[in-house]
């Protein structure tokens, strides 16, 4: 009785409303775009709403064993799982193709994603690693065991292909980022090979991993942009997709000026003030040379990357999922159309192949509009700052390592996924956690949830 | 090393993520529309119910041009499934091969468009599209065809209408209609490929009051083109209405009776009524029956042949061709010569046929005796006064300055130009200037004696049937006209405001008794030379005309008026080849205005005449 109610008592509950909110909204979505008036019922398990909910349902069992089983299992099998999952994904190579991709075990729609759980068993055995390198982090060779505990999976998954999967593997490199565990040693051994120089750290070096995301994050949206005029109401005229980059980067630098004039030390203002301008002329340097790089480009190489980026299709073509997507979340204007009201994106009208799956944040945005992109928005925001938080909250750094994993690799899903949505990134079909139409997807990420929470909520066990 | 500060920096990375989308966002879904249209673009579907064209009466209230009721069969291609084409191919009376041909015309038909996206020429045609397969069946041929259509999935039925003209006359006053082209779709939105637009005569000018209004139906649609609900339920639909009908100023009754008087002639007849301006007759012959261009099976099957008709039955007289107006012409170079104070009305010349040949009769004495023996010298004398008034130095100044004031008062009568009739392609005629000539001749170089021919209707002048008649009605008026025109009201509206404007021309009414009085004596004294159109109890003034022609036989004409008091029909009679006036244009003008006036004929011979008459008529082989 006492493991009861300890159980009950330590569990976050912020946390667990907002997952129990995202949870709930996204069948509630599922529903609504896949509703057909021949089986009404939310169970009738012949629709995707009923599987999805037996989904759920299963998820929640299996987090009610997660809670019953003690956290230290975790640790103690992480490698063990990760094996089996490598397994899995080996396996995966054996099996029939589904769309082009050899993602899936077993058969249809009751096959399972192994890549899905990768995830989870990655996140276990990077936390277990980082938490057991004693003294001295930054060597080069915990960085390279670190990589290397990433780059078996990821390389496995390419081969299926699963490009999607494949980017959120990805996060894993900004929690190494907040460990300690960056690049630099490797830069500072070939900066130190030049004879006479003798360096510690270097900046460049030990915030590699943002940097880069921050590069890649702007050229992206550049080239995506490459060909939009864009239409500011209080501007006369039009601008191009890059100009309009470097000018929202200008509003956003000018507003953390006046931020950083408002509530910063004033030792740190002019440092900081110095080193956001020094950002934004780089970051805007990085849009306009991306753009016009760009545009200088043989035809055939453009075509390349306009293919990468998923620009390349016919708009009226059935595949045109982008612009589809784009004219759905559109339209849904600032009230929205309404619960089952979503025109363009139901399954039934079909205009946007893949609403239940990858592309379901367009009908919620299609039906709710604004208002509910500001409610879906700050229940996600609230998740992920929680989830931070309770990571920094962590007395051991394998919970630690955990919960930064979980919180990156939801940030992942969120970003790509919704920019997808409204065209800020290529698509790569990744799913929206809790919302997307699937069974491995919903059971993994609802595993990773319970686990963080199980974690957190026997964070003071550790001590004992 | 402490790596605490590096949480922030996570922790900004995702509220900075969080504020891009929510920005982005914003102004996808609140400010900017661009995403909205193309949603409706995507999604909804505009489904257009064309109206029946709006109908046609005639003055007395008797529809003219209606609508019927046709079928046209469509097919979706995506809808068809295990097509039994030997079996379709006997239910609709085609061999296999044509059904198949068929279906690659259709695809042919709606022809490429070039895609920036994939750089290929890509088909129009649309396999989720409904296209007609057949168009223009009949009731009889659909409920031939229509039970069976279950067993072919993929075909339908649909009603359309077309033109029909109960009466067969008027065709190239009622102009037909035809299938749009490419131009005008992208010209006016309102027409969708496979709409009729008119094509000439009134339904050309009168195209946007008669086709009505749309409606339109939005329909949320699926990816496969299904319908799936009416989008707002149905607050954004309108209903189709059709159009306002025309009332025409037109008396169907003599059009058809002009029709007949004209059978195996050449010419045209023009009645206008003189205190409206509403024409009410206005034949061109040959013609032919307007339901021969009806539909696109019709048009091509008929309009050939017509087009080759070697007597030009698609030509519109009435407001095409031009000829000198021969001595009808003498009319209004006594009203100008008059007005211009050169001659009064008693003023007489000799009838000296040195310059200019004539018949034989008495000098004319005055006005009404020039008009009434159609004295040529007369003429030339009286003109010679206009055009050389001796108000410049010069014989060739004077000329010039004469002439030009001459073409203002022709362009004050309407000649010379367009009349801007509610009907499309009038000709203009010509009234020559000092400038056309100054093209001749040279500047300077030419006087009244180089242009003499002018002042009795011949030479460089030309009018249409149309002014003719409407010479007629001014004089009955006595110096105005209104516009002729043929619609009377549209709806509850009357004529277009351009037809309620009087307009005068340059001579003052008190010079047109002595016109009138000679007009009189043409008809009904011994000596004028319109005897044959004389009528007993119907007092009508007119004049004769035997226009010279180079080609063949002389052109016959005649322009009246009747009764005298309050003229009620002001008329042209333009008989091709037909020799002189009196004979045939005459006797023509005469039964229209009897049977305008009385409704019946009571001098049967002169019908009977008129009706066996064939003059200078090409007959069709074969018919």
């Amino acid at each position: 009785m006492r493991k009861e109610e300890s159980l009950v008592a330590h569990l976050d509950w912020p946390l667990f409303i907002s997952f129990m909110v995202m949870l709930i909204t996204g069948l509630a979505t599922l529903y609504s775009v896949a509703y057909s008036e021949l089986h009404p019922a939310i169970y009738d398990v012949s629709m995707m709403y009923g599987k999805q909910l037996i989904w759920v349902l299963v998820s929640l069992f299996l987090g009610l064993m997660v809670f019953l089983i003690d956290s230290d299992i975790y640790r103690r099998f992480a490698f063990p799982i990760y094996g089996f999952t490598l397994l899995l994904l080996i396996i995966v190579l054996f099996m029939p193709a589904v769309h082009g991709a050899r993602a899936w075990i077993g058969i249809g729609t009751m096959g399972i994603q192994p890549a899905e759980f990768a995830k989870i068993s990655t996140a276990l055995l990077l936390a277990k690693y980082i938490s057991g390198i004693s003294v001295k982090q930054q060597s080069i060779s915990s960085v390279m065991t670190a990589s290397a505990i990433l780059l078996v999976p990821m390389a496995l998954i390419l081969l299926q292909p699963d490009a999607g999967t494949f980017v959120v593997f990805t996060s894993f490199l900004f929690v190494m980022y907040r460990e300690g565990l960056t690049f630099d040693p490797i830069i500072l051994s070939f900066v130190n090979s030049i004879p006479g120089v003798r360096f510690k750290e270097t900046w460049v070096g030990s915030h590699f991993i943002p940097i880069l995301f921050v590069m890649i994050f702007i050229s992206v949206i550049t080239l995506l942009l490459n060909s939009v005029k864009l239409d500011f109401f209080f501007l006369p005229f039009t601008v191009s997709g890059s100009i309009g980059v470097i000018f929202t980067l200008l509003i956003f630098s000018v507003l953390s000026i006046l931020f950083l004039q408002r509530f910063s030390a004033k030792r740190e203002r002019s440092r900081g003030t110095v080193i956001i301008v020094l950002g934004f002329i780089l970051t805007s340097g990085l849009s306009f040379v991306v753009d016009n790089g760009f545009n200088s480009l043989a035809t055939h190489q453009k075509d390349r990357i306009e293919l990468f980026l998923g620009l390349r299709e016919d708009p009226n073509g059935k595949d045109y999922n982008r612009n589809r997507a784009m004219a759905a979340v559109g339209s849904g204007g600032l009230i929205g159309k309404g619960y089952m009201k979503a025109s363009v994106s139901s399954v039934e009208s079909n205009h946007v192949p893949e609403s239940e799956t990858d592309f379901i944040f367009c009908p919620f945005a299609e039906e709710w509009g604004f208002l509910g992109i500001l409610f879906f928005f700050g229940v996600y925001l609230f998740m992920l700052i929680r989830i931070i938080l309770i990571a920094e909250r962590q007395r051991s750094i394998f919970n630690r390592v955990y919960a930064y994993c979980v919180g990156m690799i939801l940030f992942y899903h969120f970003a790509i996924n919704i920019g997808m949505n409204i065209g800020f990134a290529p698509v790569i079909g990744i799913p929206l956690p809790f919302f997307s139409y699937g069974g491995s997807s919903m059971m993994s990420f609802c595993m990773m949830m319970f686990i963080l929470l199980k974690l957190d909520s026997q964070r003071k066990d550790v001590l004992r | 090393m402490n790596f605490d500060i590096r949480r922030y920096v996570i922790l900004s990375f995702i509220i900075l993520v969080g504020f891009l989308y929510t920005f982005r966002l914003f102004y996808m879904q609140v400010i900017d529309d661009t995403w909205t249209l193309r949603a409706h673009e995507v999604a909804e579907k505009r489904v257009e119910i064309t109206p029946p064209r709006g109908v046609v009466f005639d003055r007395n209230g008797m529809k003219i041009v209606s609508n019927r009721t046709y079928f046209n069969l469509m097919m979706v291609e995506d809808e068809i499934k295990h097509l039994d084409t030997a079996a379709f191919a006997k239910l609709i009376g085609w061999t296999v091969e044509d059904v198949r041909n068929r279906f690659k015309e259709i695809v042919k038909g709606e022809g490429t468009y070039y895609n920036k996206i994939t750089k290929k020429r890509t088909s129009n045609y649309q396999k989720i599209r409904k296209y007609p397969f057949l168009k223009e069946l009949t009731l009889e041929e659909i409920s031939r065809i229509a039970p069976h259509l279950e067993n072919f999935p993929g075909f339908q039925e649909k009603v359309t209408s077309m033109r029909n003209y109960p009466f067969k006359s008027g065709a190239n006053i009622m102009g037909y209609l035809s299938e749009v082209n490419r131009e005008e779709v992208e010209a006016d939105r309102f027409y969708r490929p496979g709409d009729n637009i008119g094509r000439s005569g009134i339904e050309k000018f009168y195209e946007t009051e008669l086709r009505g209004r749309k409606g339109i139906k939005y329909i949320v649609t699926s990816a496969l083109n299904n319908a799936i609900e009416p989008f707002a339920d149905g607050k954004y639909d309108t209903t189709a209405r059709q159009a306002d009908p025309l009332k025409l100023g037109m008396d169907m009754i003599i059009q058809s009776y002009g029709e007949k008087l004209m059978q195996n002639k050449k010419g045209c007849i023009v009645a206008i009524e003189p205190s409206t301006g509403e024409i009410l007759a206005m034949v061109s012959a040959p013609s032919y029956d307007p339901n021969l261009l009806v539909g696109k099976q019709n048009i091509s099957k008929n309009y050939p042949k017509l087009a080759l008709d070697k007597n030009m039955p698609l030509f519109p007289r009435p407001l095409q061709a031009e000829y000198p107006p021969g001595s009808i012409f003498k009319l209004v170079q006594s009203l100008i010569g008059m007005q211009e104070g050169v001659i009064t009305e008693n003023s007489g010349f000799p009838c000296d046929k040195s310059m200019v040949g004539c018949h034989n009769h008495p000098s004319a004495r005055n006005v009404a005796e020039a008009v009434q023996y159609s004295c040529n010298p007369y003429y030339y004398a009286v003109v010679r006064r206009i055009i050389q008034q001796g108000k410049k130095k010069g014989i060739f100044a004077d000329a010039e300055y004469g002439l030009n004031k001459w073409h203002r008062y022709m362009n004050s009568f309407g000649l010379g130009k367009t009349l801007d009739a509610d009907v499309s392609g009038q000709r203009p005629g010509l009234i020559p200037d000092a400038k056309y000539y100054d093209k001749w001749y040279g500047h300077h170089q030419w006087a009244f004696s180089t242009i003499r021919s002018i002042s009795i209707g011949q030479g460089e002048v030309k009018l249409t049937p149309l002014h003719m008649a409407n010479i007629a009605a001014i004089i009955a008026n006595k110096g105005w006209y209104y516009v002729p025109h043929f619609v009377k009201s549209i709806g509850r509206k009357g004529p277009l405001a351009l037809y309620r404007t009087k307009k005068y021309t340059m001579v003052h009414s008190r010079h047109f008794a002595p016109v009138i009085e000679g007009m009189r004596r043409v008809v009904n004294e011994n000596g004028g030379t319109a005897r044959m159109a004389r009528l007993e109890h119907i007092m009508i003034c007119g004049k004769t005309g035997t226009v010279q022609n180079p080609h063949g036989e002389d052109h016959s004409v005649f322009i009246a008026f009747a009764p005298m008091y309050k003229p009620k029909i002001a008329i042209a009679v333009f008989v091709e080849n037909a020799g002189f006036g009196g004979t045939w244009a005459a006797p023509i003008a005469s039964l229209m205005i009897e049977k305008y006036l009385k409704r019946k004929i009571s001098d049967k011979e002169k019908e009977k005449r008129i009706l066996e008459a064939k003059l200078a008529y090409i007959s069709n082989q074969g018919e």
